[in-house]
Formats: structure tokens, sequence, C-alpha cells
């Protein structure tokens, strides 16, 4: 399905073709759950309707009707509206425009207390292809959208919020693409390349008023987070960093979603039933699923194992896009801070080497003089990791984006973690 | 690309054309939006002080812009998805940036100012932790500029293939202090890498570093009142020469740490350099915390290392110390459990074959300290050591452990431990032969008299039985030897020269292989 560059719109056009085609022979077949076919599609996939590019140069003023797809796929709009992609063009929460699904994750990336809606948009007759450990491979043509608003309270997010941004990821024929708008007015967003600051924003959490500068990230920022780069393999390696989706992969997804219409679904056989996923085993059991985690979860009510996965979920979706090498990703790939040795993925078993979840590992660059180890097991007190997840100071802040407030609940997940980890050389001595 | 005969008629063109870019940016850029920043005004002078040209069809950021100015809006949008080849500007004065500057996948780009002392960056005030940082990228170019009081690490490469930093500064000003950022500059994990004429001052960390990386030349460069000057850490192929390196915890710095993807290092060459009184005390953390205050070369853990002609000078402690992890971490036992998987991949608390000659050693050893080595210089200048009186600290220190061990065959058991590459790659815990020692010989004594006979080699472990000694249990203990070092017995030994690093950036060579053939340094 990969054009050439010199000649994609006519690709683009057979590829139409060619799945029409598909489509006329493969007519009436079911679920797309074990269909290991090309494109395929029917009145009642979830994106029927929905278009998709149609190869031609986009125009950001074109009413579409719809999604403007071609305009995502060429353009760089300066407002969020121009690309269709809301029924309500003020509204970015809810209601997308047709072939949008709404989804979420069992755990989530931080974000200062902010609530997220997220929608994917797969162009009509397409399907994202199922993979085990990484995000799912999204055809050409997806767009996925997260908007983030700050709730007046967290422990109310009824709408009562500040929309703040709408970030897209829109997978281009050169690969993926992140795209930032701020909502400077409730009327539209605007394109933000160099991001925002916005100071003195507020949010009530657990009765205490959290004031922070909040930033909208550079577009650059996006790049940062979503891109794995090449383990060089020497002086004439000129490979180049490869953007990927974080968030959608299998183990977060595997949840129960509640749809617009009431429906509660697990979304990826929501997603293969509505004709958007393939690949996904008939056996759900052997689907990694990560365990939920939110603000109302009491790790010390977890048991050993429970407590090890819920911790490791966490850390990868907050980490482990950095802190990652090779395992499921292409060969001889990373994460851009893979090589500080701390790796962080939920496919990574512990056991297998406990010093990659930063056991008894000593920090190579930077380190703290009250700290012996990035993770002391028994020892959360004494564990570097704990203290740069808990830390404002830029110096050792971790993540380095998109924090600007601690997150109470995700420390004490993995402080608790940290302390009923098994006894380690450096564990104190009892 | 340099179009020397009409740079004056340039400008009006860049401004109109960078008009339409701008425009391009929001309306209908392609993919990515690409939109360089600022308008171009006639500049008095068209090259940086180093004498860099400046190209007619550079971007000029924020050409208007008055000290004490945020042009960090500027500078992401002149950067981000920057095509090809360019030349981005960065205006006179000192300027404040306040926030990250990430550059993503250039290719060719030369980021520049107009001179190290004409061009500074204050990212005292920023709300992010590196101040400059790419990822990945083919033959970028850093250079004219200084960065200032980064929040985290200067400048930082990740995963680029081409990394040119010249005339450039990273500075944190004052004294040194801990909370003074980390890496000044930061190579990691990228390919021909050249760092030349540059000034790194005041880092917690390391001014200098090189990590993970290969294809490495560091040279004429000023690293000074650092807690380490210059580090090459589990790196291969690099030469450090012709530098000057005063006033650090320690000076010059090659290390093998463990848990790290590119597991270990190798052909390390440090020659032609200037030492001199790195006296600071220790503020650092993490892995650079272990170097005791007045050290002027460190060896830690690291193999194949060429340490030659280097003037080491006034450093309070030792001039060359070696030193394998068992230094840091003596729990032998727990290695497999703590190491295992990095050891499997041929990482080595061992040193071998490292090789000390015609460096002139100087007046060191005045004020020896250091938290890791307190018992080993209580010894020393105590009658605690096998010389049965006090005496100035060695010059040239060989921990010996790890070598004992190795010869006492109580090793061998990591040997299952080793992956089938590191193993054909020579890594093994056998008995030390003749490639794997530590040599010391011809190096030159500079002490005047009366105190000529202070310049010494000292061994803490004797490295074989004659030497060693051990407890009633028979175990190991520090013998504490101590020989002089001109003709001493302990090092008498010579080993193969290593062969020069080689940079290629841009199809062309640089190092003693390649531009600096007719340097005099590369000739000893």
């Amino acid at each position: 399905m990969k054009s050439h560059k010199n000649n994609h719109k006519y690709s683009v056009i057979v590829m139409v073709t060619f799945a029409s085609l598909l489509l006329t022979a493969c007519g009436g077949s079911g679920s797309g759950s074990d269909d290991d076919g090309g494109p395929v599609s029917s009145g009642s996939a979830l994106n029927a309707g929905a278009g998709g590019p149609t190869g031609a140069v986009g125009d950001c003023a074109a009413d579409a009707g719809g999604v403007n797809w071609d305009a995502l796929m060429t353009k760089t709009c300066r407002n969020l509206s121009d690309y269709g992609l809301f029924q309500d063009p003020t509204d970015p929460t809810a209601n997308p425009a047709k072939g949008g699904v709404a989804y979420d994750l069992s755990v989530a990336l931080f974000s200062d207390y902010t609530t997220k809606y997220r929608f994917v948009f797969i162009p009509e007759g397409e399907k994202a292809v199922y993979r085990a450990s990484e995000a799912l491979s999204f055809p050409l043509g997806t767009v996925i959208t997260k908007t983030f608003a700050l709730p007046e309270n967290t422990a109310f997010r009824d709408g009562n919020e500040q929309v703040i941004e709408t970030r897209l990821l829109i997978h281009r024929e050169h690969g993926w693409v992140a795209i930032p708008y701020y909502w400077a007015s409730a009327e539209d967003a605007t394109l933000a390349i160099t991001g925002k600051s916005l100071p003195d924003m507020t949010t009530n959490h657990n009765g205490m008023d959290l004031t922070f500068t909040y930033s909208v990230p550079k577009a650059s920022d996006c790049t940062s987070c979503h891109s794995i780069v090449p383990l060089l393999q020497g002086p004439n390696d000129k490979r180049e960093p490869i953007f990927l989706p974080i968030g959608p992969k299998a183990r977060f997804l595997n949840k129960d979603h509640q749809y617009a219409n009431g429906t509660v679904y697990n979304q990826l056989l929501y997603w293969a039933e509505g004709e958007i996923l393939q690949g996904l085993p008939a056996d759900m059991a052997a689907v990694e699923k990560a365990p939920l985690f939110d603000e109302l979860t009491t790790p010390d009510a977890l048991d050993d194992n429970e407590l090890m996965a819920t911790a490791k979920g966490y850390l990868d979706v907050n980490c482990a896009h950095c802190h990652r090498s090779r395992l499921t990703l292409p060969d001889d790939y990373a994460g851009p801070a893979g090589g500080s040795g701390l790796q962080l993925e939920y496919n990574r078993p512990y056991v297998d080497d406990p010093s990659k979840f930063g056991t008894c590992k000593t920090a190579v660059a930077g380190g703290h003089p009250d700290y012996s180890a990035d993770v002391v097991p028994q020892d959360a007190g004494d564990s570097y990791l704990l203290f740069r997840m808990s830390t404002n100071d830029n110096r050792h802040r971790m993540p380095e984006l998109g924090r600007a407030v601690v997150h109470q609940e995700g420390a004490a997940l993995i402080e608790t973690w940290i302390n009923r980890l098994p006894e380690a050389s450096c564990s104190p001595t009892p | 690309m340099v179009r020397e005969s009409s740079w004056r008629r340039w400008p009006a063109v860049i401004a109109v054309s960078v008009g339409i870019l701008i425009s391009g940016c929001g309306e209908d850029g392609d993919d990515g939006a690409r939109g360089p920043a600022g308008t171009a005004a006639l500049e008095q002078s068209v090259t940086t002080t180093s004498g860099f040209a400046i190209p007619g069809d550079a971007v000029f950021v924020a050409p208007d812009a008055v000290s004490g100015d945020d042009i960090t809006e500027e500078m992401l949008l002149a950067l981000f998805d920057v095509p090809d080849d360019s030349v981005v500007v960065l205006p006179k004065g000192r300027f404040t940036v306040s926030e990250t500057i990430t550059v993503n996948s250039a290719n060719g780009l030369t980021l520049t100012g107009y001179g190290i002392n004409e061009t500074l960056l204050d990212f005292s005030t920023a709300d992010g932790d590196d101040a400059i940082r790419f990822e990945g990228g083919i033959d970028v170019t850093i250079r004219d500029l200084g960065v200032y009081e980064a929040k985290k690490n200067g400048i930082k490469t990740v995963s680029a293939n081409g990394v040119h930093m010249a005339y450039t500064a990273t500075v944190w000003e004052g004294e040194l202090e801990s909370d003074n950022g980390a890496y000044g500059l930061y190579p990691l994990q990228s390919q021909n890498i050249l760092v030349e004429n540059n000034y790194a001052y005041g880092s917690a960390d390391a001014g200098i570093y090189v990590g993970q990386s290969n294809n490495i030349v560091v040279r004429n460069n000023i690293a000074k009142n650092n807690v380490a000057g210059i580090e090459i850490e589990n790196s291969t192929m690099a030469d450090v020469y012709n530098n000057l390196v005063v006033g650090n915890t320690g000076g010059i710095l090659a290390f093998d740490l463990p848990g790290l993807e590119q597991a270990y290092g190798g052909n390390v060459r440090i020659f032609n350099n200037d030492v001199y009184a790195n006296n600071a005390e220790n503020v650092g953390s993490g892995a650079v915390g272990i170097i005791p205050p007045g050290t002027g070369v460190l060896v830690f853990a690291a193999s194949d290392v060429e340490v030659y002609n280097n003037d080491i000078t006034e450093n309070e402690t030792t001039a060359i110390s070696i030193a394998s992890y068992f230094l840091s971490d003596n729990d032998v036992a727990n290695y497999p459990a703590n190491y295992g998987a990095s050891m499997n991949q041929g990482w080595s608390p061992l040193v071998k074959n490292i090789y000390l000659h015609d460096n002139v050693i100087s007046r060191n050893g005045g004020d020896p300290r250091g938290a890791l080595i307190t018992d080993i210089v209580a010894g020393y200048t105590s009658a605690g050591n096998a010389s049965g009186m006090p005496q100035t600290m060695p010059a040239i220190l060989y921990g010996g452990i790890g070598e004992l061990l190795s010869n006492l065959d109580q090793l061998s058991g990591f040997n299952a431990l080793v992956g089938a590459d590191a193993a054909n790659d020579g890594v093994d815990y056998d008995a030390y032969d003749a490639g794997d020692q530590i040599c010391a010989n011809s190096n030159i004594n500079g002490n005047p008299a009366p105190d000529y006979a202070n310049v010494n080699t000292g061994l803490v472990y004797g490295t074989t039985m004659a030497t060693a000694s051990f407890d009633g249990d028979g175990n190991p203990v520090p013998s504490l030897l101590i020989d002089q070092m001109v003709n001493n017995t302990y090092l008498n030994c010579v080993q193969n020269r290593l062969p020069p690093a080689v940079v290629n950036f841009k199809n062309n060579l640089y190092g003693c292989a390649g531009d600096d053939l007719a340097e005099p340094a590369c000739s000893l």
C-alpha cells in the first residue's frame, strides 16, 4: 500500500480503485476480526460514509461536508475547524464527524489532571491492523485527535472545564505528523507550532487548589515523545527516527468504553466488529491488557501481581515512549532515552533484568546525592525514580514534558510498587 | 553554498522568500509546516569571529533583536522541520531563551551565532530541561554561540550521524555548584563526532561528554571548572587531544558503565592535553560523584585506552588513576545478579590494556582526598603502605584488585555470563595475559629538585601472588605498593599503539588520519 514518492497521487487513486474491487469481491463477508484480507467495507462499518483522502492537494477553506481528508493529508491549516473533524466545530470533546470513533485508555499519560477526549478517524474502507505489543498499525489517512481540558474540580469531570488544546496525529504519506492547536477562544482552535505557556491555570484536586503554568507543547515537542530513534550500527548507518502513536496499543484499548449512545463494550471488539480493526485474535485472553488505573485506584489494595502489572502499565504509558529499547520495535531502534539503560516497557518482564526498571541502577546522567539508585526495592525514599516523578525542579523532573504538577496518585502507586518489590542487593538490610 | 561576490544583494531576496514561507506556515505549508522565521537585515559582517562565512541564503533569526529580548519563538519557528542544508543564524547579543529548543532529524543543518562571545543564549529562566537538543539528524553543525545556565544539559545530540560542535560555549557562571545543570556538550548514541575549539565551564557533571558513541575526535577545547572536564563513556574510536583541562574535579575520564545500551567502549586515545590543577571539590552526583577531587586522568572500568604525551600538573590527588568497577562496588558475588545482563553484552568491571607513556607528570598529589579512596590516601600518607613510611600520593595509581582476582582465577565463573559476540571480541575473566596488562613507561618526572623523588607509581593491590597480600582467611587485602614512577617495576611493560579515530563529516575526514595529518600531536 505504500506508494512511491513521485507518483503518489496516481497510486492513491489506484489504491482506492483496488479497495473498491476488493469490496466487490468480499462484499457481505462477516466480521473483520479474523479477516486477513485487504481493505474491506460495508454499510455497517464504523467508518462507512466517512470518505477518505482522494490524493488531491487539499484546501483548508473547502467545505468537505465532513472530514476534510485532503487538507489533513497535505495542508497544515491555521484553524482546527478547517479539517471538519467535529460536527460542532467549537466542541472537540464530542460528536465527531462521520467516521470518528471515541476511545479511551486503561491507564493514561498524566497531563496535569486534565481530562482527555480522544477520537480516531480511519478513512472509509480502511482498517487498522492489530499488533500485539506496539501501537496498532493504522492505515494512511488515519487521524487521531486528543483534546485536553482542565476541570474546575478533578472529582467532577462533568464538563465544567476549560478546553485548552487539541492535538492531531495524522498518518500522511511519508509518516505520521503531529500538529498542536490551541483554543485561544471558544470559537476555534488555532495552529500553535511554537506552543503556548498558560500561567495561573487552576484546578481543585482533593480540596486543594493547584495553580500552575500549563504548557501547550511545541510541534517539535510532539516529536520528542513520539519518535523512536535508531541505535546507529556504525559510521555509515544513517537511519532516521520514526514517528509513532503511543497510546493506541492493544493493552491500553483492551477495556470497556461507554459510547455516546450508552453502549458499553470492549473497545477492541467494538473496532473489530465495526470493521476498522483486523487481525484481532479470536481469543481475547491472548491480548495484552494493562490494568485500569485512575485517581480512584488504591495501590495498597492490589495483590503483588496486580501491583506489578498496574505499576508497569503506568510506567509504560508515562515513561516508556522514551525509556524503551528494542523488544518489539524495528531492529536496532529505541526510545530517545533507551540509552540511559532505564527501560520501562509493559511487555518487558521485570524479573528478566530488574536493573532495566532501575533496580540498584546508578543514575548515569545526573543523579542526586540523596538517592542511591533509580529504584531501591523496599525503600522508595531512597529511589531517584520516585523523586524525579515527585519534583518540579527542571533538572530532575520526569517526564520532561507535559507535567507541571506532581501526579500524586501516580507517585503513590510507584511508591507502593517500590516498597513491595522483591528484595535486591541494594535493598536496606532488615 | 557561499556566494561571496553578491552577498549584499541577498537580504532583500531573503526577506521576500521568508515572508512567503511564513504565510505558507499557516495557509498552505506542506507536511510539517516549514516556516523559517525572522527577516533578514543588512549585517555588518558575514563571517563569524571564528571565520565561518555565513552564506547569503542563510535564515537570520530575529535579526533586529537586542540584548535581553526573548528569541525563543523565533528560534523554534526557524528550527521546526528545518529544510536540508539550512544555515540558521542567531543574532548578536545576549538573549533569553525560555524553553528547550528541540531540533528533529535535521539534515546538513548549521546552527550558528556570530561568535562564541557574540551570541549568548541565556536559559536561566527556561521552563525546560536541556537547552538545545538534536534528535536524529545527519551532519549537524553547532558553532559560534554560547549556551548559558541550562537547566539540565547544554547541547545534546541523540542518534545523530555527523555532529560538529565548534567555537561553542556551555557555561554555568559563578561557583561550581550542584545545581549547575548536567552535561555541557553532550553527543549521545551518535556517530562521527567532531568536538573542537569549544569552551565548557561550570557543569555539575561533565563539561564535554561523549557517550555510547563511535568515531569521535575531541580536540582544542577548554574544559574548566566542571566536575568532569572531558568524559568519554561507553564509546569506541575516540581521540582526545590538544585540550586544556583545568580546574575540574577530574580532568579527563574514560569510563565504561554497566546498564547502558552500548555495553562497552574501547580504543580511546588521550594525548597531548594540558591537564592542570583539577582540584575542584566534587559537587556531582551519579557516576561522576565518585571522582576524587584532584584527579588528572581517570580510567574507570574501561579497556583499550592509551594515555600519552599529556602534561599532567598540580592535580592534588593523582595524575592518572586506573580503577576497575570494583572500586565503587566490591560486592563481587552479586555481580551476576546486578550486572549480569550488561556482562552478557560485554560490559566488564575490569580494566585491561591501558598504556600510559611519555606523559610529563609534575607536582601532583599535594593534597590527596576523595570519599572513595580515603583508606588508600590514609595508607600512602602514613606508614600504612608497603614502604613503611609516609609517601607522597602516587602520581600513577592503579587499583589492581580486578587483575588480582582474575589472576587468582576467582572471576572465571563470570565467563559463563559473557555472550558470544562479546566473547568473540575478547571479553573474558581469565588471568591477565600480556595484552591485558596495565603498562606505564617512559613517563617523564617533571618535578623540580628536591621533590623529584616524590613522583611515584602505586598499586593498591599487588596483582600477582608475589606482590599481593592476604588476610588470615586468604582474602586479598590492599598492599599499597609504591615505587618511583621512572623505571618503576610494577607496570613496566609495553602495549601496542592504538589506531587513530576518524570522523567522517559531510564526506570530509577529520582527526589524525584526516585533516590533522600534519598536526604535531598526531605524530607523537
